[in-house]
């Protein structure tokens, strides 16, 4: 788990709360698309299987994971767009 | 001055004798109007058999899939599913197709996710019937659903606002999927073979077809044999699946299926250039697939039939790159 303090700024935030994976992968893929490399995604997630799905979306991407934290049920990763895409 | 035209002419009735219809969906396929069984003189001509294919082409939306789709929609309609509600699927393109011309006389709308190798000219033509159009890759959630991405996202956007925008039309759990084949492939199978057929072949996908037809068959004769084709992991084969890599539907029904032929990419495309440049049919790589498999039987005397789910015109851009430079001057 990270705090706040460690989090880079955020380019764009994308809140997936209620909805169910894959959708949050999907959603996340879109955003980052349209981002910049080196720009960071904060994806707000409440699924639970968004633990696995997101940090294997960014390996999988070619992104990183630069941060996340897991709270009373709400996840949030920051994952910044990697520059081989 | 402006003129008013009113049209005091009545409407002509259907007439199917001269196949003048007053709806396209008259033109869905039953018993009655069955889509055609036609021989293949050349591709198999060193068996000992008589093949068929049934070619599914040909029916209004241009594909076999026409038929679950009209059962999903009239199940999801008897249901009350689409009261405030539109449709939402996972597909390959053919059934999407379908479920979207079928929606949009409906006065519904279709979201389809579908598998990113899917070709151009499917998702392009989902989009010109108005659907939404979420191209999906097979392995977005590969912790959970390694191969079936598709079908993931379809239940993650059917379930989101509980369920209360979308109805999940579900070919691949769902029993009209099955209902369509066993009322309407199967029969018509039975009555152009006269009961002769002793093979029935079918690719494996939401395997609604083989399930449906292959119950229907054996219901009226067990000793027809029915044969799957499955493709081989990481095939590129649209509308076939691999179970050594996907879910196998709830649908699939083991009992009715005697045997599983594996076929090759590289064998299914080439029986599938053979149908078009030997027997004039032009058909897409899935009946390649179902013939390579037809190839397998030699049983001297018997009537086979596979099924030909759609035609080769959805499957141009991938002919571009398989055809390589076959057909071009070599100046």
């Amino acid at each position: 788990m990270t705090t706040q303090t460690d989090v880079p700024n955020t380019h764009e935030t994308l809140d997936t709360s209620g909805l169910l994976c894959p959708l949050p992968v999907y959603k996340a893929g879109m955003v980052l698309g349209r981002l910049e490399p080196g720009q960071v995604l904060e994806l707000i997630c409440t699924d639970p299987g968004s633990l696995q799905d997101i940090p294997a979306m960014a390996r999988q991407r070619g992104d990183t994971l630069v941060a996340s934290e897991d709270l009373n049920g709400t996840q949030r990763f920051w994952i910044e767009k990697g520059t081989k895409q | 001055m402006t003129t008013t035209v009113t049209s005091e002419v009545e409407p002509l009735e259907t007439d199917r004798s001269v196949r003048r219809y007053e709806d396209i969906r008259q033109l869905l396929p039953d018993v009655d109007n069955p889509t055609p069984l036609v021989q293949l003189n050349q591709v198999v001509a060193g068996n000992q058999i008589t093949a068929y294919l049934k070619l599914e082409w040909l029916n209004p939306f241009g594909s076999l899939k026409d038929r679950a789709a009209t059962y999903l929609m009239a199940g999801m309609q008897e249901r009350g599913d689409l009261e405030g509600r539109d449709i939402v699927e996972a597909s390959s393109g053919n059934t999407a197709i379908a479920l979207a011309a079928l929606a949009a006389l409906a006065g519904k709308s279709l979201t389809v996710t579908i598998p990113s190798e899917v070709p151009a000219e499917k998702r392009t033509m989902l989009r010109m019937l108005g659907a939404e159009v979420w191209e999906t890759p097979d392995d977005l959630c590969p912790v959970d659903h390694p191969k079936d991405g598709a079908i993931a996202l379809a239940r993650s956007i059917a379930a989101q606002d509980g369920g209360s925008r979308f109805a999940l039309a579900n070919q691949y759990e769902n029993e009209d999927n099955v209902r369509a084949h066993y009322e309407t492939t199967g029969p018509e199978i039975w009555r152009q073979t006269e009961g002769r057929i002793s093979y029935f072949v079918a690719g494996f996908g939401t395997t609604g077809t083989i399930t449906g037809v292959g119950r229907y068959l054996k219901e009226r004769n067990p000793a027809i044999r029915v044969i799957a084709v499955e493709p081989q992991p990481g095939h590129r084969l649209p509308g076939l699946k691999s179970f050594q890599e996907a879910k196998q539907p709830g649908i699939l029904d083991w009992d009715v299926i005697d045997d599983v032929l594996r076929v090759d990419d590289e064998d299914a495309y080439e029986a599938t250039k053979q149908l078009h440049r030997r027997e004039g049919l032009i058909v897409g790589p899935s009946t390649g697939a179902v013939v390579h498999g037809i190839r397998q039987i030699d049983d001297h005397g018997k009537i086979v039939v596979g099924i030909s789910p759609d035609s080769g015109t959805k499957y141009t851009s991938y002919f571009e790159h398989i055809l390589g430079d076959e057909g071009q001057p070599q100046i």
